[in-house]
């Protein structure tokens, strides 16, 4: 199932934003489609080593007649290969259980409801948890249908940086856009960020294709983020994992995502390119 | 100042590293047993905050159950329980000890944390109330919940997790009923299924750290003291008799307690309010027969001390009242176990039987009410779960005697042979079989279900189109190595049919049909399919079925390879080779 990007549908005006992105990202990518109709509040993904419990809000159980004519009516209108994920293992009879072996999955800012207080602006808690625990990278669109004309990868030097500069060259290759990189240097020289790409054999596909890598030396990390192109699909790594990590420096995801416009796919310190 | 707040958690850091450090060099049994003890420690603590919190609630809550009102207590519980769950811990779905053995079935014993709390609030608001429920399935979740989780943070394998799932649930069974052999063989029997050396040093450690949690807080008490009986060769022979009785309880209580959770979602659909009524339907029993409500442990005591009100039509009453009332209180959404009620409608159905020998032989001795309690208690439990060694395990530690294991033998082992006649699963598994969840360990099943298709699928086959003339086809089979031949519709790339080189083995050796035949007549329309998703399981029974040796894998409506019987069965070896070696 690494072919297939895993939607959770909400039969409303801003689901179908993201639905359109979902198709918009598959058309751009070749994959397959998996559209997943909600009939109970709650579902579980067994990662290998946490339960995720998502607690959805009431807007994705929302008109569940019309749920799947809609789907199919923008699945037509986009030309996707897709097809409707029906769970088949439940750890209760209302609690189904969600395979964790998608390619890709969507998910809008905010699953839950009790996070939707937070508002749109952060990233919900149980999307944090399933961005940590997933062995695949989650995409998080923009709350409006934008198209993207490229790639672009966040590059901080982490092992989850590296990560997603390896998806961003795969889905360069899917999709034929170019693919660039932004790093904001943190006080380090350029040549750190360098070697640590040499070191792990990925230097050299850079020089040859000859790719723009764009460095952001001067001002706060939250004013680089100008400089990404509007019409750009940001790959970040999920920036910091751990209790310590996360609350000295844990915020940059946040930052990213809060001040980024562009559909952004993150990358998760369990990430599993094959 | 800054300094120093900022230099304490990487100290605490560095020292959990090196506790890891140390751990990860230990020898993986040794890993376990001090998993095991720790998780021991969680499960009797758990069991200890439930025990202590219902001991204190029925403080204050018995002096109440005299006046009126008293007849809604257990229905505000069990609304406040659901409540609980739904809306403020969000736990919805938690269907008790099923849960924990369906983690261990499919997800190697992974289960949410806040079960580990959750469970026992729910099920100490419906026992304390009055609904006929056991606090066992609460501790029960919660030990294995609490295992679950430390097994994750010790980041053991799944195969070692589920053993600490099952630590867990021993060491809580073990604390609640003060009771170490009986956690052990619940765990063995009821949770996990198999009986290893792996399994059962590190369960023996978790049960025996249980025990001992509850002994050093609550005291090394008996639940119920032991009385010598007389027992002569006609109870022995009586035993039989009983036998067949608590399989009939056990049976009649099974049934019922599923037409309840079956039906109960259909007349009311929202869920406090379902609990609600059946609440008040256990209230209203508890007013004419007090001795239903709670985990009932009080008239137990009384029938093994002869103490309990006389009259044969009371007992066999309090038999199908308990069985009612408890069917009630979990069939229409309440927190609790069946295990305690089991107890009790095992002790009554001893005391029914009794009496009524009593009755219909007065001139022979019988041995006491108690003895034929205590055995009706074992029938009853070992029948519901299944699990005969657990039923006399918990007979003989809870009265801690043992002159009463021959029949205690006995009972147990022919109740739980005849009611499998008519209830072939244990309570526990029983939703999960019907739900086709339940992998034992060493099943085909349970090999198949750590493959999934895409792993086996092959992707080197050779696509024809409908409009190819047998003459392209023919140069194709030359020299292509297999004998299926998906067919795609070249405009969409959408998978049409198949050809099986067996069906067409005729016209492939007349050449005067090679540029009259298209592959569009040959191919086979009708294929049989499977997808990605399909369980291994069920492809295994197509293959059968439809006697093929390979199917095509579809997604949406695009070819993505083949699955073949061959390598579907090599693949099957070498998991079963791999688990044997775990």
């Amino acid at each position: 199932m690494k072919n297939q990007l895993l939607h959770v549908f909400r039969n409303t005006p801003f689901g179908r934003e993201t639905f359109l992105q979902s198709l918009y990202f598959c058309k751009m990518t070749g994959l397959h489609l998996k559209v997943f109709f909600p009939t109970a509040p709650q579902f579980l993904m067994y990662f290998a080593r946490e339960v995720v419990t998502v607690d959805l809000d009431k807007s994705f159980l929302q008109s569940p007649e019309t749920a799947k004519e809609h789907a199919e009516e923008l699945i037509r209108e986009a030309g996707v290969d897709a097809s409707f994920f029906e769970p088949t293992r439940h750890t209760a009879s209302t609690l189904p259980d969600i395979p964790v072996n998608f390619g890709f999955m969507t998910c809008s800012r905010n699953i839950g409801d009790l996070s939707s207080k937070v508002g749109l602006g952060h990233i919900g808690p149980r999307v944090r948890t399933i961005i940590k625990n997933a062995t695949f990278p989650i995409i998080i669109p923009t709350s409006v249908y934008k198209e993207w004309k490229g790639i672009l990868v966040l590059f901080g030097g982490s092992a989850n940086a590296l990560n997603a500069f390896r998806l961003g060259a795969k889905l360069q290759a899917l999709s034929g856009l170019p693919l660039k990189l932004f790093s904001y240097t943190e006080k380090k020289p350029k040549a750190y960020y360098k070697k640590i790409l040499e070191k792990s054999g990925l230097l050299s596909g850079i020089n040859s294709e000859g790719m723009e890598w764009k460095f952001i030396e001067k001002g706060s990390f939250s004013e680089g983020l100008y400089h990404v192109s509007h019409d750009a699909l940001v790959v970040a790594g999920a920036y910091a994992h751990g209790l310590i990590k996360e609350l000295l420096m844990g915020n940059m995801m946040e930052d990213i995502q809060t001040i980024l416009p562009n559909n952004l796919v993150i990358v998760g310190p369990h990430y599993n390119e094959e | 100042m800054k300094r120093e707040m900022g230099s304490r958690p990487l100290m605490d850091f560095s020292l959990s590293r090196l506790v890891r450090k140390i751990f990860f060099r230990l020898d993986e049994r040794l890993q376990l047993i001090i998993v095991a003890a720790l998780v021991g420690l969680g499960g009797g603590y758990a069991s200890v905050v439930l025990n202590s919190g219902l001991e204190s609630g029925g403080h204050y809550l018995n002096p109440l159950r005299t006046h009126w009102y008293a007849v809604l207590f257990p229905a505000i519980g069990a609304a406040l329980s659901v409540i609980f769950l739904r809306y403020l811990v969000r736990d919805i779905g938690v269907h008790g000890v099923p849960e924990v053995i369906y983690s261990i079935s499919r997800r190697g014993g992974l289960l949410r944390f806040r079960s580990s709390f959750s469970q026992l609030v729910s099920g100490f608001l419906t026992i304390v109330s009055g609904g006929s429920a056991g606090p066992e399935a609460p501790v029960v979740i919660s030990g294995a919940s609490i295992g679950s989780n430390i097994a994750n943070l010790f980041y053991l394998k799944d195969r070692q997790r589920t053993v600490i799932v099952g630590c867990g649930a021993a060491a809580a069974i073990a604390a609640i009923f003060n009771a170490p052999a009986t956690g052990i063989a619940f765990a063995l029997e009821a949770i996990l299924g198999e009986w290893t050396p792996i399994n059962v040093v590190p369960i023996a450690i978790a049960s025996v750290v249980g025990t001992e949690v509850s002994r050093a807080l609550q005291g090394n008490q008996i639940p119920f003291q032991h009385h010598s009986f007389y027992i002569t060769n006609v109870d022995l022979f009586a035993c039989l008799g009983l036998a067949l009785l608590t399989a009939v309880s056990s049976v009649l209580f099974m049934r019922l307690l599923r037409i309840v959770s079956s039906n109960a979602n259909t007349y009311i659909r929202r869920a406090w309010v379902r609990a609600a009524a059946g609440g008040i339907l256990v209230g209203c029993i508890g007013l004419a027969l007090p001795n239903v409500l709670g985990e009932g442990y009080e008239p137990i005591r009384r029938v093994i001390e002869g103490e309990y009100a006389s009259g044969i039509l009371l007992a066999g009453v309090s038999v199908l009242a308990k069985i009612l009332s408890t069917s009630l209180t979990i069939g229409s959404g309440g927190s609790g176990g069946v295990f305690a009620p089991c107890l009790v409608i095992g002790s009554f159905t001893g005391l029914f039987f009794q009496r009524g020998m009593h009755f219909a032989f007065p001139q022979v001795t019988w041995a006491g009410e108690g003895y034929f309690g205590l055995l009706g208690m074992a029938g009853v439990t070992s029948s519901v779960l299944q699990a005969p060694m657990t039923g006399i395990f918990l007979i003989i530690e809870i009265t801690g005697g043992y002159d009463v294991l021959v029949s205690v033998v006995l009972v147990s082992v022919m109740s739980a042979t005849l009611s499998h006649f008519f209830e072939p699963h244990s309570i526990y598994h029983v939703t999960l079989i019907e739900r086709g969840e339940l992998l034992r360990p060493r099943t085909d099943a349970r090999v198949l279900s750590e493959l999934n298709v895409m792993e086996l699928l092959e992707m080197d086959c050779q696509v024809v189109h409908p409009e190819m003339t047998l003459r392209d086809f023919a140069r194709i089979v030359e020299t292509c190595h297999r004998d299926y031949f998906p067919v795609e519709d070249s405009r969409d790339g959408h998978f049409v049919g198949m050809i099986h080189l067996d069906d067409v083995r005729q016209y492939l050796f007349d050449p005067g049909l090679y540029d009259a035949v298209l592959v569009d007549e040959i191919m086979n329309r009708n294929v049989v399919a499977v997808s990605p998703e399909d369980d291994l399981q069920d492809i295994l029974r197509k293959f059968d079925e439809i006697r093929s040796w390979s199917l095509p894998v579809i997604q949406g409506e695009k070819f993505l390879g083949l699955i073949s019987k061959a390598t579907l069965l090599d693949h099957y070896r070498k998991e079963l080779k791999a688990q044997e070696a775990e």
